[in-house]
């Protein structure tokens, strides 16, 4: 501690503390680093383990709050002016372009990232408790896996909202498969539309889900995701360290697995514990843990960026509910569904299977309902948690890679193998000319 | 002077080392030394942190932007309302442009309708009888006046305020002839003076 601090020292040692003292202080003293612990091991903070993929999750998630915010002053939400408005900031509004370009990019790679931070869970058992105290992480996994959904359907209702032929056959599509559901599904589309068509109820709806009530869901959901994350001890690695200790009699000392609520837990304060050996496998959380998401969060908005610079956002034609694209195809996110609603939809004589119901329905249902389950289900031992690919999780990691491998499969079939009437097309094959209506 | 970015400097030195150094370079004459050297890692660290700054500051930059428009919607300030021999003796009312065109014989003058206190539309009050009237311009014989609703402000028939809060009198704008097609065109973006005809 110097005596006297500059306002710029003021403002900075928190990030650079000189000293073990300053370092203990600043996650104490610093609001925006006071959900972290002080001391955080080493193997959570590696490259290889988490390949911080929940952290560029919330970063997208911090990059398209931003743009969005941006774009909500810039576009209205009416059938009328909705596109003409989009294609001003295509090609009127300064930056406008960049700001559309990396607000789509950065949801799709949410998508897709949140979607890798759950294998990435599952394949490290990382849903599993350890040995620390009042551990849920079956709980949190449930979180995360509600997360997954809400991303989902926030990049969904983002797809309507340019009013253009793709997105508006893209919801068409989607909400019909939703109309398949049993009992409930001819309510649920006529409330998601607010009517039996897509009109200024289903957009204005769509935009109030897509600007307010889903990304609030995320934050409360989030928030409690990061606060399970500490009440569980950190990352699952951590439990695999503490693992190798032989648990002894603890003094009360300050230490990570020592706290009140440890104590509520245990009969007297000299708890048996296992103690992770702090000088060997931790750091100081700031600036170790604080300059490392620094440098994955500008990562996350560099690559962001590039890409965006790369690919740029189609804007097709204003929606025409008259003429229907051929393919008609959702976002790609959904097409292993739609993939799904194609090839479960046979006949049986003259009885028709509905596709959309097993394909856009049940096997979605199961799977969702499998992934809640399952932490339930799981028989691998303590020893499995946060370890990559353990032996004895051999089996249900192959059944989890082959569900995966799978969806994947009938993803990039539905994106880039189908074409006119969703028949079979290799790459080098042409589509045949379609006749344009007008 | 001990910079902040010395931090990073004693990094992986012992104190001992570092006093060491330190004494090896007064010694060696140059006092200043370790206050004036900057090591590779705090040049980094620097050129890192400044790069990320201007990257972000680049960013922030092209979202303000984006919310200043270069395209307007708005109708036009300079608009055409119709030709002479449209208008009757007298005052004419366009609402939605909240003006007056005023016609007498063959000169034209547009006074505009918005109060010059908080911008409401006054209302042309006919009078019942003539009124003598003497402002710093001019004295003359008024048939009506403008009266403000929101806040009692009140115009002479020649747009000059005498009552309530208006700061100033009403507003004329300029107007032109249409050289293609002989319309009378209304400027509302040019100002002019109370004296402003347009002799047709």
């Amino acid at each position: 501690m110097q005596a006297k601090r500059s306002i710029w020292e003021k403002a900075v040692w928190t990030w650079l503390p000189a000293s073990a003292r300053e370092a203990g202080d600043s996650v104490v003293r610093n609001f925006l680093l006071h959900w972290f612990p002080a001391k955080v091991s080493r193997e959570s903070l590696s490259w290889g383990y988490s390949f911080w993929l929940g952290t560029v999750s919330a970063m997208l998630f911090l990059i398209l709050t931003v743009t969005g915010t941006v774009l909500m002053f810039l576009y209205v939400p009416s059938v009328e002016r909705a596109y003409l408005s989009v294609k001003d900031l295509e090609y009127a509004v300064s930056f406008g372009w960049f700001l559309r370009g990396l607000h789509r990019i950065s949801a799709h790679l949410m998508v897709a990232v949140v979607f890798m931070h759950m294998v990435r869970v599952f394949l490290t058992a990382a849903y599993r408790n350890g040995t620390a105290t009042n551990q849920n992480r079956p709980l949190n996994w449930i979180v995360g896996v509600a997360l997954l959904l809400v991303t989902l359907f926030l990049s969904f209702t983002g797809y309507l909202l340019p009013w253009d032929q793709l997105a508006y056959w893209a919801i068409t599509v989607g909400t019909n498969i939703a109309k398949a559901a049993p009992v409930a599904g001819e309510w649920m589309r006529f409330i998601l539309l607010g009517g039996n068509t897509i009109e200024q109820n289903t957009l204005i709806r769509f935009y109030v889900l897509h600007c307010f009530f889903l990304p609030l869901v995320v934050l409360v959901l989030f928030s409690y995701h990061m606060w399970r994350v500490r009440k569980d001890g950190g990352l699952a690695c951590v439990d695999k360290e503490s693992l190798g200790q032989k648990k002894e009699e603890a003094v009360p000392i300050p230490s990570k697995t020592y706290s009140l609520l440890g104590i509520t837990s245990g009969t007297t304060v000299h708890v048996k514990t296992s103690l992770v050996d702090e000088d060997k496998h931790t750091v100081r959380s700031s600036p170790n843990l604080t300059r490392r998401l620094l440098v994955v969060t500008l990562a996350t908005l560099a690559v962001a960026s590039i890409l965006t610079l790369i690919a740029h956002a189609p804007l097709e034609e204003a929606a025409n509910p008259a003429i229907t694209p051929n393919p008609a195809k959702a976002p790609w996110y959904f097409l292993w569904l739609q993939e799904l609603v194609t090839i479960t939809t046979f006949s049986i004589g003259g009885f028709t299977i509905n596709g959309a119901l097993i394909g856009g329905i049940i096997v979605p249902g199961i799977l969702v309902a499998a992934a809640i389950a399952w932490p339930y289900f799981d028989k691998s031992s303590v020893r499995a948690v946060g370890v990559w690919f353990a032996m004895e999780r051999r089996r249900q990691n192959l059944v989890f890679l082959l569900v995966v491998l799978f969806i994947l499969v009938l993803t990039v079939v539905g994106t880039f193998l189908r074409g006119p009437y969703w028949h079979f097309y290799w790459p080098w094959e042409h589509w045949p000319e379609m006749p344009k209506k007008f | 002077m001990k910079s902040w970015f010395d931090r990073f400097k004693s990094k992986g030195e012992s104190e001992q080392a570092k006093l060491e150094r330190i004494k090896a370079e007064i010694l060696a004459g140059d006092a200043d030394a370790p206050a004036r050297k900057t090591s590779r890692r705090s040049f980094l660290a620097r050129l890192g942190v400044g790069a990320t700054l201007v990257g972000l500051a680049g960013q922030a930059l092209a979202y303000l932007r984006a919310l200043k428009p270069n395209v307007l919607y708005e109708e036009p300030q300079k608009f055409k309302v119709g030709t002479p021999d449209q208008f009757g003796e007298g005052g004419k009312f366009l609402e939605e442009r909240r003006l007056f065109v005023f016609k007498e014989r063959s000169t034209f003058y547009a006074v505009s309708a918005a109060c010059t206190h908080l911008g409401c539309t006054v209302k042309m009050q006919k009078l019942n009888q003539p009124k003598k009237v003497k402002t710093r311009q001019r004295e003359f014989e008024e048939q009506y006046e403008f009266h403000c609703p929101c806040h009692g402000s009140k115009y002479y028939g020649d747009g000059t305020n005498y009552a309530g809060p208006a700061p100033r009198p009403l507003d004329y704008f300029k107007l032109e002839v249409s050289p293609d097609d002989g319309q009378i065109i209304v400027d509302m973006a040019q100002v002019v003076d109370q004296n402003f005809r347009l002799t047709v």
